[in-house]
C-alpha cells in the first residue's frame, strides 16, 4: 500500500504544479469577485485547496488497480447517498444537492464522478473487442445513467451534464461501430425530446432559446449572457485591473465567483489575462493527456482519458457559456470556480492520473 | 505469462485515439482564442460603452427657483420640498407589464400613464419621464421600499413652486407649467422633459433670472440601482430672487375691490413708472397649475367664458370713452385750436354734419369752457373740439400720449390697442375716413381701443406735466429701464387739464365719488357703451345687449403727484358710480400708508 521511493520519484510534480497554479488563479479571482460578500469565500476555498491536496496524496498512496477492484462498493455507496440526499436532503437554493455538515457542506454529485470513472475503467479494463458490444454499451449507459438521473432530479442539470463526457470518452476509447453511433444518436435525440418536454423547467428552456437571441429579453434569461459578454468585452486588451471590474464589483454580473468567474478574469485582466489563464489550462490539459502514453495498462489509459475528457468538456462549456456561445447550464470552471466539492473531485481525478503514471513500472 | 501480456499489451490504438482527441482540444482552444479576440479586442469599444452605461447614473439636482417678493420684501412666490417619480424606459423588462404594475403601485390610471409615456416617446430611452409629482410621503416610501422590484422608477426631490397668497397678483406673477416638447427642442439641450417653466407673467418674463442652473451628479450604481459612490458633483445654482415694485397692501386692496366683477386696476408711481398694483379679475390660483397633471382644472379655466387667465390690465382692449376727452383736450390746447377760455353751449343735443348727437346729460350743461367740459364730461363741448381738430390731429396727440403702442411694461403679451386715422381706415377697411366718425372718436368711442395700463401711463404723463414714464415691475433694474422723457407739449396745457380733472373730483363733477379730504385727487371718469355679443351669449339671449363699461383714471396729489390709479369695471355702469369709488379706496389706502 505504501509508496516506495521509486514511485515517489515518479510522481508527476509538473502536473501537480499546474493543478495548483490553476487553483491559485481561481483563488485570486474568487477573492476579487466575492470580497464584498459575507463569508470569506477565498479563505474557504484555500482551506478546500489544502484538503484537496491532502486527499490527492492520500489517494496516491493507494494503487489505482486496487481502488478499481473496490470501485463497485464506492459506486454503490455513492448512489445510495445520492438517493438519500434526494429523499432527505434540505432544499438549498432550490436544489437538494448538498449534504450539510457542521462548518462545511458537500456535494455528493461531484464526488460520485470518481466512483463512476473507476467503475467504468474496471468494467472495460479487460474488454478486448475492437468495438462496443450491446451488453457493455447498456451496462455503461446504466452506470452513468443512474447518478445522472438522481442528480438531474435534485435538480442540478448542470452537474448531471458533466457526467456525459465521461460516458462518451469511454465509448470512444472502446470503439464504436457505425450502427452503435446511430443507435446512440437516436437515443440521445429521444432523451433530448423527452428531456425538453418532461425534465426541463421553463427557465431552462428559456436559457436555450435565449442563446439564439439574447437581446430579446435583456433583463430576463438573456441578462446573464449579456452582462457576461459586456464584462469580458469591456475588459479589452489589458483589463480594468484587479478588483476594478465594474461589471463584477457592482454586481451586474451574476454568479461571479462560481459559473461566471471567467467573465471576471476577462474583465479585470483583459485579453492578456485570459490568454495567460488559457495557457496554464492548456499546459495542464497537455500534461494530463500526455500521461496516457505513460500508462502501462488499458485501465490506466481509460482513467486518464475519462478524467481529461471530463475536465476539458467542463472547461470549454463554461468558457463558451460566458462568451455567449453556449446556453447557461450551471457548469462551473473546474479548478478555478468557487466550490469545495468540485475542487476536491477534480484533485482526486487528477490524483488518479498521477497514480496511473507513477505505477507504470510496477507489477501488482 | 498472463501478467507479461498485461504489461506489454499493445496500447498504441488507444494512444492514437487520445492523440486525436487532444488534437481536437487544441482546435477548440484556437476557436476560443478567436472568440475572445473578437469580443475583447475588436468589439471592445461597444462593450466598454455598455459597461459604462451600466454603472454610471446621472442625477439632476433641480435648482431652487428665485423668490418673487413685493417692494417691501413680502414673499409672493416661494419653493417648498416635493417629490416626483420618473420612469426610465430602458430599465423596463416589458414596458406594458411595467406600466400595469406601476399603475397599481402609484394608483394612477393606466390610460393616463400610457398617454404620458406616449407624449415623450421621442426622447431617448434612458431619459426619465416624470409620471407623478407632488407625491405624498407614504407614496415615496412605498416606491422606495420596492425599488429592487422597480428598477425603472427613480425618485427625485424637487423644489416645488408655491404662491402663498394663491390668487394674489396671479396675472402679474404668472404660473409655471411643464415645458412643451417644442420648447425642449428650442432650448438646445438646456432643458429636459418634466421641467417646469414660466408660461406667463413675471415667471415667464424673468425665467432666465429665476431659473438658476441645474446641478449634476454622476454616481456609480450597482445592478440593483443602489448608490455605490460618486464620480463628480456639480451643485445647482439657485435662481436669482426678484423684487417687484408691487405693493402688497395696494395689490390686495385692488383685488378685494374687484372681487365679483370683471375688470382691471392699475396703480403706478407717476414719477418713476413703478407699478404699485396691477390687478385683473376674475383671477385664478397659479398653485393649481404647478402639478404636471391637472388637465381638468386647466381646461375649465381655458373654457371659462369670463377668461380668468387673461390679464385685462395689459391685454384687455376697451374703448376709452370719456377718458379720451383728456387726450382731445391736451391736443386741442397744445395746437391752439382752443384756449382755456373758449366755450361752447351745451343744450343736451346738437346736429353735426346733419346727424343728431346728444350729451349724456339730457338737460344740457349750458355754456362750457375746457375745465368745466372736463369736470362735467360734456359730450357737446368735445364734439365741437374734436370736429375742429380733425382725426389726424387727434390721432397724432393720442400717440404722443402713448396710446396705440405698447407701454413696454416688463410682462409678456401686452397689447398695443388701436388709434384710428384715415390711413388705418384705408388700409383695413379700404374706405375713406368720414368726418362723422371723428365725432364719436372725440368722446372715445368708435374704433379706438386702449388698455387700462395705457390709460394709467397717459394719466401719469398728464400728472407729470408732460413727463412720460415707462411702467415696470422689476425693482433695481436700472439698465433695462427707459428714463422718463419730456414730450413736446407745453406745461401750461397740462395745468389747464389738471384743473379740469381737479374740478371733476372736488367740485361736484363726474368724479366726485373719488374725493378724499386732504388729498387733492384729480380724475376723469368714463362710461363706454359696448355692444357685446359675448355677454349676450353668456346671458343666454340672442339679442345684442348694450352695456356700459365703467372707467376712472386719476392721480393725487395735484401738486407733485405720487400716485396714479386707473380702474376699469366691465359692465360696471357709469364711471362715476362704479369705478370712481374703487379708485377712492385705493387713494385713501395709499394716503393712510403714506401718513403713517
Amino acid at each position: 500500500m505504501m509508496i516506495d521511493r521509486n514511485q515517489l520519484r515518479n510522481i508527476d510534480w509538473i502536473l501537480i504544479g499546474l493543478l495548483i497554479i490553476n487553483s491559485v488563479i481561481g483563488l485570486a479571482f474568487i477573492h476579487s469577485s466575492s470580497h464584498y460578500l459575507p463569508g470569506n469565500h477565498a479563505l474557504k476555498q484555500l482551506v478546500w485547496l489544502f484538503v484537496a491536496l491532502f486527499a490527492l496524496f492520500l489517494f496516491l498512496s493507494m494503487n489505482y488497480r486496487i481502488l478499481m477492484t473496490y470501485s463497485l462498493y464506492f459506486y454503490g455507496v455513492a448512489v445510495f447517498v445520492l438517493a438519500g440526499v434526494l429523499l432527505f436532503g434540505r432544499l438549498t437554493a432550490g436544489t437538494k444537492s448538498w449534504i450539510v455538515l457542521p462548518f462545511f457542506q458537500i456535494q455528493p454529485s461531484e464526488i460520485t464522478k470518481i466512483a463512476v470513472i473507476l467503475v467504468l475503467a474496471h468494467l472495460f479494463s479487460e474488454y478486448r473487442r475492437d468495438s462496443l458490444s450491446i451488453g457493455h454499451g447498456v451496462l455503461g449507459f446504466l452506470i452513468v445513467g443512474v447518478p445522472v438521473l438522481l442528480v438531474g432530479l435534485q435538480p442540478d442539470l448542470g452537474t448531471a451534464l458533466t457526467y456525459i463526457p465521461i460516458l462518451l470518452a469511454i465509448f470512444f476509447m472502446v470503439g464504436l461501430r457505425r450502427k452503435t453511433v446511430i443507435i446512440l444518436l437516436v437515443l440521445a435525440l429521444l432523451s433530448g425530446i423527452l428531456g425538453w418536454n418532461v425534465m426541463l423547467k421553463d427557465y431552462q428552456k428559456d436559457r436555450i432559446t435565449t442563446l439564439l437571441s439574447p437581446n430579446k429579453d435583456p433583463l430576463g434569461s438573456g441578462y446573464q449572457t449579456i452582462q457576461s459578454k459586456i464584462a469580458i468585452g469591456s475588459g479589452g486588451f489589458l483589463g480594468k485591473g484587479y478588483k476594478k471590474g465594474t461589471q463584477s464589483q457592482l454586481r451586474f454580473l451574476p454568479a461571479r465567483h462560481t459559473d461566471f468567474i471567467f467573465s471576471v478574469i476577462g474583465e479585470e485582466s483583459g485579453f492578456i489575462g485570459a490568454i495567460v489563464t488559457f495557457l496554464f489550462y492548456f499546459l495542464f490539459l497537455v500534461r494530463l493527456f500526455q500521461s496516457v502514453t505513460k500508462s502501462r495498462d488499458r485501465a490506466g489509459v481509460l482513467i486518464i482519458y475519462m478524467v481529461g475528457g471530463m475536465i476539458a468538456f467542463q472547461f470549454f462549456v463554461n468558457v463558451f457559456m460566458t462568451l455567449g456561445l453556449f446556453p447557461i447550464a450551471g457548469i462551473t470552471l473546474p479548478l478555478i470556480s468557487y466550490g469545495g466539492s468540485s475542487l476536491l473531485t477534480n484533485f482526486l481525478a487528477v490524483s488518479l492520473v498521477i497514480n496511473v503514471r507513477m505505477r507504470r513500472f510496477v507489477n501488482v | 505469462m498472463k501478467k507479461e501480456k498485461t504489461i506489454y499489451e499493445d496500447l498504441a490504438p488507444l494512444h492514437a485515439k487520445a492523440q486525436k482527441t487532444f488534437f481536437a482540444v487544441g482546435i477548440v482552444f484556437i476557436v476560443l482564442l478567436f472568440s475572445l479576440w473578437k469580443i475583447q479586442v475588436l468589439d471592445h469599444k461597444k462593450y466598454w460603452r455598455q459597461s459604462e452605461a451600466n454603472r454610471i447614473r446621472e442625477i439632476i439636482l433641480s435648482p431652487q427657483r428665485g423668490l418673487i417678493k413685493d417692494r417691501n420684501g413680502k414673499i409672493l412666490a416661494t419653493n417648498i420640498a416635493s417629490f416626483q417619480v420618473s420612469i426610465i424606459r430602458e430599465n423596463c423588462r416589458d414596458i406594458e407589464e411595467s406600466l400595469r404594475k406601476i399603475s397599481r403601485l402609484l394608483d394612477l390610471e393606466l390610460v393616463v400613464l400610457r398617454e404620458r409615456i406616449d407624449k415623450y416617446k421621442f426622447l431617448p430611452e434612458f431619459q426619465p419621464i416624470v409620471i407623478k409629482d407632488d407625491m405624498k410621503l407614504d407614496e415615496v416610501s412605498r416606491v422606495k421600499a420596492r425599488q429592487a422590484e422597480f428598477p425603472e422608477l427613480i425618485i427625485r426631490a424637487e423644489p416645488k413652486r408655491e404662491y402663498p397668497f394663491e390668487t394674489l397678483a396671479a396675472h402679474v406673477i404668472g404660473y409655471l407649467q411643464e415645458i412643451s416638447p417644442e420648447e425642449i427642442s428650442q432650448s438646445q439641450g438646456e432643458r429636459r422633459s418634466g421641467d417646469l417653466v414660466g408660461k406667463t407673467g413675471i415667471e415667464r418674463q424673468y425665467e432666465n433670472m429665476l431659473v438658476g442652473r441645474e446641478g449634476r451628479v454622476l454616481e456609480i450604481a450597482d445592478s440593483l440601482g443602489r448608490r455605490m459612490g460618486e464620480i463628480s458633483r456639480e451643485e445647482s445654482m439657485p435662481g436669482q430672487d426678484i423684487s417687484l415694485t408691487l405693493d402688497f397692501g395696494l395689490q390686495s386692496k385692488a383685488e378685494e375691490l374687484l372681487e365679483g366683477r370683471e375688470g382691471a386696476v392699475v396703480v403706478l408711481n407717476p414719477k418713476t413708472g413703478e407699478i404699485l398694483a396691477l390687478a385683473s379679475f376674475p383671477t385664478f390660483d397659479p398653485n393649481k397649475f404647478i402639478s404636471r397633471f391637472s388637465p381638468e382644472e386647466w381646461q375649465n379655466l381655458l373654457q371659462d367664458p369670463e377668461f380668468p387667465l387673461e390679464n385685462r390690465a395689459i391685454r384687455g382692449l376697451y374703448a376709452p370713452g370719456s377718458i379720451f376727452k383728456l387726450t382731445i383736450a391736451t391736443g386741442a390746447l397744445d395746437s391752439q385750436i382752443i384756449n382755456q377760455w373758449n366755450s361752447y353751449y351745451c343744450s343736451g343735443s346738437t346736429r353735426i354734419y346733419g346727424h343728431p348727437f346728444s350729451c349724456w346729460f339730457k338737460g344740457g350743461h349750458g355754456s362750457m369752457n375746457l375745465t368745466n367740459g372736463i369736470k362735467n364730461s360734456c359730450n357737446i363741448y368735445f364734439y365741437q373740439v374734436g370736429k375742429s381738430m380733425g382725426i389726424e390731429e387727434i390721432a397724432r396727440y393720442a400717440r404722443i400720449l402713448g396710446l396705440g403702442a405698447r407701454t413696454g411694461i416688463d410682462l409678456p403679451g401686452e397689447k398695443e390697442g388701436l388709434v384710428p386715422d384715415s390711413d388705418w381706415k384705408k388700409r383695413v377697411r379700404n374706405e375713406p375716413w368720414y368726418p362723422g366718425e371723428t365725432i364719436s372718436v372725440a368722446i372715445g368711442q368708435g374704433p379706438l381701443q386702449v388698455t387700462p395700463l395705457q390709460i394709467a401711463v397717459q394719466t401719469a404723463l398728464i400728472a407729470n406735466r408732460g413727463n412720460r414714464v415707462f411702467p415696470f415691475l422689476l425693482m433695481d433694474n436700472e439698465s433695462d429701464r427707459t428714463e422718463a422723457a419730456k414730450v413736446e407739449i407745453r406745461e401750461s396745457v397740462f395745468d389747464t387739464i389738471i384743473t379740469g380733472m381737479w374740478k371733476s373730483v372736488n367740485e361736484e363733477g363726474t368724479g366726485r365719488a373719488s374725493k378724499i379730504q386732504g388729498f387733492d385727487v384729480c380724475g376723469k371718469t368714463g362710461s363706454t357703451q359696448v355692444v357685446s355679443t359675448a355677454t349676450a351669449e353668456k346671458l343666454g339671449t340672442k339679442e345684442k345687449i348694450v352695456k356700459t363699461h365703467s372707467w376712472f383714471t386719476g392721480f393725487a396729489p395735484r401738486v407733485d403727484p405720487e400716485i396714479v390709479v386707473t380702474v376699469l369695471v366691465e359692465y360696471g355702469g357709469m364711471g362715476g358710480a362704479t369705478a370712481a369709488p374703487v379708485a377712492r379706496e385705493l387713494f385713501s389706502l395709499y394716503k393712510e400708508n403714506d401718513d403713517r
